[in-house]
């Protein structure tokens, strides 16, 4: 059930990272130490949060007095920033399943990590992803 | 019993200080183990006010709490910060004295760590705006926020532990503690410029992105600021009319939440998630901790040991509480010191014949424990919670940083208050 997903290092340039996760609207990416081992599920959410800054993540209403122009430059903060920058502050569980694994699995995981993407390895390689919406489209599809 | 109540203080008191483990388990903690060997009782820490959780306190704080959770949902607070901001027209220097000057009067009326809350992200934005460093301006409101908390009974929670163990009312601290906080904004005023020097350099072109910010945007719900507006009044007037209505702070506070929370519309999860559960049982952990000590006779014995120290002599007994409340305040969280103090004082004003003296003795616990806050990064709980905002928005403020400034503000703050205790109720009395 899974499927090519790209990949990214964590020394990889952030905003690369994100410019290839909104041209191709990905639920997240999945980021994989200096040996291509997976490290990491980089969900879109986390980037939002890494963008927004954290005084309007503690008082929203503080968005709200942001005209457009100033919004426009939130995405600044990426420049020069690697993905690693973009993880958060504490480390989370991977989200991982192998190859063999079976749907109820896979759902359980990712219910659990509530991650809109895991990653699927065989042999400890990432052999592909599985996205929430794949995950739904298997279990409403008759067979 | 008297060595285990000491004991189970002692080690409460340096986990606590040292925050070897969390502070709320030390307090807990503490009272259940002098609950279970039988050093106090249900009926000494439940019931009994010398000697058990104090409830007016833990009421009084609870109904605040869920004021003010409401209260932060009209962004009144943010819109009179940016307000401020874009009349200082961009000038560091304009912005970090009237933002400290909205956090003092705020504070004032507000607990600290809210007023703190509220204003540290509008800071954070302004500075962000100007491209300019904001821990010199949270660390300077933040001084602000404790400055002005001492100015009012519900200001600063060890004024609310002082008024309940005193007898004090709402109006004596607004006599006694406003006029001396007044004077100590002014010098703060006057220093914040030299304290902070280096600070207030800005490129004139990112003026203008402060300029763009709309503060009205921050109200959404004027229905909702109105009826906060009403019902604040009515708890002050309340507090200040107690004399007239014979109703205790904490029963005025309940009643005003609970109109509002019945006239608001609010979700009950929203003002709920304000209350600070941990430290309203913090505070009830200690109440009963203390009052085994009272219970068991160690309270009176110290306040004797003191009382020889001194030799009756009031004004020496003022300046010792002053100068000793100053320097624990800073090392320890001034809470616990000011809960465990408050027995201690109370036996003696006893010991002093004069009344307008042996009440000094109270000013002098609340200002020494009040500003002392101020002295190091741990002195009180807004400084805490301002350091976590302040490096959760990229900007660590590290304790020494904290502490070099807090170190000055609290030295001046109390070389003010000094002459201000001797003159008022020693020599114009």
């Amino acid at each position: 059930m899974g499927e090519q997903f790209p990949v990214v290092g964590l020394d990889s340039d952030a905003r690369e990272a994100v410019e290839l996760l909104a041209s191709r609207r990905l639920p997240g990416l999945i980021v994989v130490d200096p040996n291509g081992s997976p490290y990491a599920v980089l969900p879109a959410s986390q980037v939002v949060r890494f963008l927004v800054p954290s005084y309007v993540q503690d008082d929203p209403s503080l968005a709200r007095v942001i005209d457009e122009s100033l919004a426009d430059q939130v995405a600044d903060k990426l420049a020069g920033v690697t993905v690693r920058k973009l993880m958060p502050s504490e480390p989370a569980e991977l989200p991982v399943v192998n190859h063999d694994d079976t749907v109820l699995e896979v759902a359980a995981i990712m219910a659990r990590l509530r991650c809109p993407l895991v990653a699927v390895t065989k042999d400890r390689q990432i052999i592909g992803a599985i996205t929430a919406s794949r995950l739904l489209e298997l279990v409403v599809t008759p067979h | 019993m008297t060595v285990i109540a000491v004991i189970v203080f002692v080690v409460a008191y340096v986990l606590i200080a040292t925050e070897w483990t969390h502070k709320l388990l030390a307090a807990l903690g503490g009272a259940a183990v002098l609950l279970a060997l039988g050093v106090t009782d249900s009926e000494h820490a439940f019931y009994s006010h010398e000697t058990g959780v104090d409830w007016d306190v833990i009421f009084l704080l609870l109904g605040m709490m869920v004021i003010v959770g409401i209260l932060r949902r009209t962004g009144v607070f943010e819109y009179i910060a940016i307000w401020a901001a874009k009349r200082a027209k961009g000038s560091p220097l304009r912005v970090m004295l009237l933002l400290t000057m909205i956090t003092a009067f705020a504070s004032a009326w507000l607990d600290n760590v809210t007023t703190v809350l509220l204003i540290a992200p509008v800071t954070l934005l302004v500075c962000d705006r100007l491209g300019i460093n904001p821990v010199p301006f949270l660390i300077a409101e933040v001084m602000a926020s404790n400055i002005g908390g001492a100015a009012t009974l519900i200001g600063d929670p060890p004024n609310i532990i002082i008024a309940s163990r005193s007898g004090l009312t709402f109006n004596d601290f607004l006599i006694h503690m406003a006029p001396l906080v007044l004077i100590v904004l002014v010098v703060f005023c006057l220093v914040v410029p030299w304290l902070f020097r280096g600070s207030f350099e800005v490129d004139p072109d990112k003026v203008d992105n402060v300029m763009r910010l709309n503060e009205k945007e921050a109200i959404e719900d004027r229905m909702l600021l109105i009826k906060c507006g009403l019902v604040l009044l009515g708890v002050f007037a309340g507090f200040v009319g107690r004399s007239i209505f014979h109703v205790e702070p904490s029963v005025v506070a309940l009643l005003g939440a609970g109109v509002l929370v019945l006239i608001s519309g609010v979700a009950t999860k929203d003002y709920m998630s304000s209350v600070e559960w941990q430290t309203l049982l913090f505070f009830a952990g200690l109440f009963i901790m203390v009052g085994a000590l009272v219970k068991t006779g160690v309270i009176g014995e110290l306040a004797q040991q003191v009382q020889q120290l001194t030799e009756g002599k009031a004004l020496f007994a003022v300046m010792l509480i002053l100068g000793v409340s100053a320097v624990l305040s800073g090392i320890v969280d001034n809470i616990p010191y000011v809960a465990t103090m408050s027995p201690v004082v109370l036996e003696l004003t006893k010991g002093i014949p004069d009344p307008t003296q042996a009440e000094a003795l109270w000013w002098a616990l609340a200002i020494g424990a009040d500003f002392g806050g101020n002295a190091t990064a741990v002195g009180a709980s807004a400084n805490v919670v301002v350091i976590g905002l302040a490096l959760r928005a990229g900007h660590p403020i590290s304790f020494w940083e904290f502490t070099r400034k807090g170190v000055v503000m609290t030295a001046i703050t109390i070389v003010v208050a000094a002459p201000y205790l001797w003159l008022r109720y020693f020599v114009l009395a």
